[in-house]
């Protein structure tokens, strides 16, 4: 078998049939994974949450994850904000001619340790290859199944005036390691992103603490982009306190030379919660005993007041605005 | 944190005559917005956002030509990332990329070099911006490409030196927050010059929270007290000779020129750009660049912005078609334009 | 217009340094400077350490304000 991925891999021969032997099946081994053109799935017993997902990322491999790693986190991720126990995932891969074949296994591989380690089956898969130059690496999209555990309700509408506005973990890893591997601005230092599957540690919050009003992953964005999200759709304020930000010191770093905001920065494995403030406490307690929110800490309240906008308590006291994020970010330093 | 309660009640309590505390640089703009400064001043205080922004102040006509070396000359266009957004009079370096002009944003013009002697096929142009203190790096970058025989880099100049801009904004404000980077390459003898003789007062500040609020407190007292003055509050950087060696290398590498300030107009001797002997270096001589006037949204009131005269929210553009998104003029488009810092940290007032 | 960081010096030779601000490492030009050695710590701008600084904010900015009572 050749070492790179053509064109022929795609062609629906018995080249596509090879790749699909060598990388797919082998790590997608699971009962429902059949050769037919659909799988056949009992359904869950309470409501569904149903979600996709693309991803592209470039470098395909950074520290601490990959392409692979990621596309299944993410769908999980999703899932689990809706307290959707995920069940079900498909994926569908687009490669670009030339990829390396032990780089695109290394990823099947990646995808199903993590899906195991988040409880969901790799159900089905479609690979298309594109030409070179048609595509950039290897682009994989997924779609994932949840069910809802009984009882759970979360939407970005239900904020409310006094809730606590809960980090699960220190904030903008994801998006400062991925600078980092781009290497285009020659700095160097030890940050690995934080994608994880959070199912477990926020399925343990969910069984002990219920009532917890909004969960949300700070992906794309980053944290700051997910609080104005919420602050829009349930009309309230958010009150942040800088100082109570959980940011790592290489990250800090980082982003004092380029003059970013890590609230801006994507996290992977990083939610948000508003927890209303009886339970904050306990809230609190069972995140840091999971593994992958041990770090988790309140940063800002509810308010009933300036509604739509996410104001910043600075070190001094003053007040202002956090600036809505928009356009791209862009490293500030003439 | 004792001291620093005491600064901030200072601050709050001002109760002395008016006062206008220009802070001419970029830097302090954004960070005394991020930081909520505004919020917890007397309302006898009054914070301009000046001139020192050199995304701000550089002419449409200077984004028109790196578009030009981009997508006439196929050059690489290697930038800092504050000039990406910023339009031009057609298009943004931003929209070229789109159009696919090769255009990198790097930390530094070091870098840039490095790029430059990694890619001998890609004729590199770097946009050198900046004031005193970015300028030493442009240099250091030319340099290197003399050491290492680079013949594929060279920089597009649009460097500006505070002094002029100071002597032109001295009527706009009773005190200056002069920008303590800048200095820490100049010295200080321009400040004490211009509080010697009774032209400005100022302070030269830091940029953390602590070191501006103890500035303004600095100043204000001091304000009060009346008469002409002068304080280095940034002495852990700012030395009274400043960096001689920084200055000894940009005097024998450039040598000052007019220029062209976005709404102020030509100031004379307050640019800088490539001596003869880098003449290949400069790519106005190398790719024979021709003059590019540059057009502005007529109804964009940046200059008098930056002057002083008027607040953001006083141009009929503002919030309206002129947004961070969509902006107008160079103050909205750079993070660190008056304009944008208004835009985004929003009234201070209503948050009290 | 001068966003600067302020790093530890790493090391140092022929006019490039290695600095550190918590953990990030950059090469920057160290020849604006005389005298540096490993241990300093620099205001780093724009590629190049521009300034060797002495104190912490802190003591300075106290300093400065015990001067105006």
């Amino acid at each position: 078998m050749n070492d790179t991925v053509t064109l022929a891999h795609g062609a629906g021969g018995k080249q596509t049939a090879e790749l699909i032997d060598r990388v797919f099946r082998k790590h997608f081994q699971n009962r429902y994974f059949t050769s037919d053109d659909a799988s056949v799935l009992p359904a869950p017993a309470g409501k569904m949450a149903m979600t996709t997902d693309g991803f592209i990322v470039s470098p395909a491999f950074f520290p601490g994850g990959n392409i692979g790693k990621l596309s299944v986190c993410g769908t999980v991720n999703d899932l689990t904000c809706m307290g959707a126990k995920p069940l079900y995932m498909t994926c569908a891969f687009v490669i670009e001619e030339g990829f390396s074949m032990e780089e695109l296994e290394q990823i099947a591989a990646s995808m199903e340790q993590t899906a195991a380690e988040a409880g969901v089956v790799l159900v089905a898969g479609d690979t298309k290859v594109a030409g070179k130059g048609q595509a950039d690496g290897c682009f994989i999209t997924t779609t994932g199944i949840g069910e809802i555990l009984d009882g759970v309700s979360t939407s970005g509408r239900f904020a409310a005036p006094g809730d606590a506005v809960i980090v699960t973990g220190d904030i903008g890893r994801h998006g400062t390691a991925i600078l980092l591997a781009r290497d285009d601005y020659g700095i160097e230092a030890d940050v690995k992103t934080d994608c994880a599957p959070l199912w477990n540690p926020i399925h343990a919050l969910l069984r002990e603490v219920p009532g917890v009003h909004v969960i949300r992953d700070a992906t794309r964005g980053g944290v700051g982009t997910v609080l104005y999200e919420i602050a829009h759709e349930a009309g309230v304020g958010i009150s942040l306190e800088r100082e109570k930000i959980p940011v790592a010191e290489e990250v800090k770093g980082v982003t004092g030379m380029l003059g970013l905001e890590p609230l801006y920065l994507a996290c992977e494995g990083t939610m948000v919660l508003f927890v209303p403030e009886s339970l904050t406490d306990s809230a609190l307690r069972v995140l840091r005993e999971q593994s992958y929110t041990a770090g988790a800490a309140v940063i800002g309240r509810v308010t009933a007041e300036n509604s739509g906008r996410v104001i910043m308590e600075t070190e001094i006291g003053a007040r202002t605005y956090l600036p809505e994020p928009g356009n791209e970010l862009l490293p500030r330093i003439c | 944190m004792k001291q620093m309660e005491r600064a901030i009640s200072i601050l709050r309590e001002y109760s002395g005559p008016e006062v206008r505390i220009m802070e001419v640089c970029g830097t302090h703009t954004h960070e005394i917005f991020r930081q909520g400064i505004r919020g917890i001043l007397s309302p006898a205080i009054h914070m301009i956002s000046g001139p020192g922004c050199p995304v701000c102040v550089t002419g449409t006509g200077y984004i028109d030509e790196a578009v030009w070396l981009a997508e006439k000359k196929g050059c690489t266009i290697l930038t800092f990332g504050d000039l990406v957004r910023v339009p031009g009079s057609e298009e943004s370096l931003q929209t070229a990329r789109a159009k696919g002009a090769k255009v990198r944003t790097v930390y530094s013009p070091q870098d840039g070099e490095a790029y430059a002697a990694e890619h001998p096929d890609e004729e590199c142009v770097f946009l050198s911006v900046g004031f005193e203190t970015t300028t030493p790096s442009s240099c250091i970058a030319v340099k290197n490409a003399v050491r290492d025989g680079i013949g594929n880099f060279s920089l597009l100049t649009a460097n500006k030196t505070m002094p002029m801009a100071y002597e032109a904004m001295k009527d706009s404000t009773d005190l200056f927050l002069y920008p303590g980077h800048v200095h820490a390459i100049t010295g200080l003898s321009v400040p004490r010059m211009l509080a010697d003789t009774h032209q400005v007062s100022g302070v030269c500040a830091g940029f953390t929270a602590r070191e501006l609020v103890t500035a303004l407190a600095v100043a204000v007292t001091n304000f009060e007290k009346g008469g002409y003055f002068f304080v280095n509050c940034y002495p852990r950087v700012v030395r009274e000779e400043g960096q001689p060696e920084a200055v000894r290398l940009v005097d024998s590498m450039m040598e000052p020129c007019d220029d062209l300030w976005r709404g102020i107009g030509r100031i004379e001797g307050s640019g800088m750009k490539l001596r003869q002997e880098y003449a290949s270096y400069d790519a106005r001589i190398r790719y024979e660049i021709p003059f590019m006037q540059g057009r502005t949204n007529s109804g964009c009131r940046c200059g008098q912005v930056l002057q002083g005269r008027i607040e953001p929210g006083q141009c009929p553009l503002f919030g309206k078609v002129c947004t961070p998104e969509h902006p107008s003029g160079a103050c909205m488009v750079s993070s660190e334009g008056a304009c944008s810092a208004y835009y985004l940290y929003g009234d201070h007032q209503t948050l009290l | 217009m001068c966003v600067g960081l302020s790093a530890k010096v790493v090391s140092i030779k022929g006019g490039v340094a290695i600095v550190d601000a918590g953990g990030a490492k950059k090469t920057v030009s160290s020849e604006l400077l005389t005298d540096l050695n490993p241990g300093d710590y620099v205001m780093v701008h724009a590629g190049s350490a521009i300034a060797k600084i002495t104190a912490d904010d802190e003591d300075e900015t106290d300093m400065l304000l015990e001067d105006i009572r």
